[in-house]
């Protein structure tokens, strides 16, 4: 598995891992309209966030950052350019603990030179 | 950007169709309701008890929504924690969005038992991973760890070195050990503090 160095991916803005997912989901509830939050509630009875917030609050910085320079990831988020053929799926497997949830990408991380 | 968490405690709540709602429910969320889906909620409540959506109207609606974004990640956690049935349902679902959506980009978590049926189901569209810990993720963590330690009087600069020395010691002699000619079947981090 390469471990290149990372220099620099552009995904969207607001893709920061689940960070982003968080700004969104918070919003579920917070001023919205009667009509909204209506179809919201009937969208789906799940609510992620409290989950999310979670997560967001056990993660610790760094660990696991070698994955952002493999190159399947390089080649999901578009880092490596695009051919036009690039995985739009990406799946990390492993054992229970190893830290998959806790995966994150923040754009802003220095690279590994 | 949207995601969810699968969960072994959610299993039953967390139908195909509740999971993909909650991808579209955080679109709609985080921006207008499309007229797509309040064209489907209005005919909905006209209907018996204000019907919910079945699995391949909820998937058009998602899809259609998808459509009218220049791109779109979805994140999904844990996909082994939902029960077998809705699981494979959720990615032959994500599968029929990805292809028709070339710029939508997924991200999926979950353990080894998944990994045939995401072979199966994404074919060439999906890479994979294995995510294991290095050596400084748990030196790190362990760090973090023994900082937040709330029994201050029973931990002193000894015993934390004996600890962090023990378990990298530990975890050095796993990774030797899934190299040899008799692999060890690797541990988590959990395993290290049970």
């Amino acid at each position: 598995m390469a471990r290149n160095s990372l220099p620099s991916i552009e995904i969207t803005d607001n893709i920061n891992s689940f960070n982003s997912l968080n700004t969104n989901i918070v919003n579920i509830t917070t001023g919205i309209d009667d009509e909204k939050r209506q179809i919201l509630e009937w969208l789906s009875p799940l609510e992620p966030n409290r989950r999310h917030h979670s997560v967001r609050n056990e993660r610790i910085d760094v660990v696991g950052n070698w994955f952002l320079e493999t190159d399947e990831f390089r080649k999901w988020s578009g880092a490596c350019g695009g051919d036009g053929c690039d995985p739009q799926v990406l799946f990390c497997y492993g054992d229970p603990g190893v830290g998959k949830t806790y995966l994150r990408y923040d754009k802003n991380l220095p690279s590994r030179e | 950007m949207v995601g969810l968490y699968c969960d072994f405690l959610s299993q039953h709540e967390q139908s195909t169709t509740n999971m993909l709602g909650i991808i579209l429910k955080q679109f709609v969320s985080a921006g207008g309701v499309p007229e797509h889906v309040r064209q489907a909620f209005e005919a909905a409540r006209k209907g018996f008890g204000g019907r919910c959506l079945r699995l391949p109207d909820m998937l058009e609606l998602v899809k259609t929504t998808m459509a009218s974004l220049p791109q779109v990640f979805i994140c999904i956690d844990a996909l082994d924690e939902a029960l077998p049935k809705h699981m494979l349902d959720l990615l032959r679902s994500l599968q029929g969005i990805v292809q028709g959506s070339p710029n939508t980009r997924i991200f999926l978590t979950g353990r080894t038992i998944v990994l045939g049926e995401i072979k199966e189901i994404f074919s060439t569209r999906a890479v994979m991973v294995s995510i294991s810990p290095t050596k400084e993720d748990i030196e790190t963590f362990l760090v973090r760890k023994l900082e937040s330690d709330t029994e201050r009087d029973a931990m002193d600069d000894s015993l934390r070195a004996d600890i962090l020395r023990i378990i990298l010691e530990k975890f050095s002699e796993m990774q030797v050990g899934k190299s040899s000619v008799f692999p060890v079947k690797s541990r988590s981090l959990a395993n290290y503090f049970v």
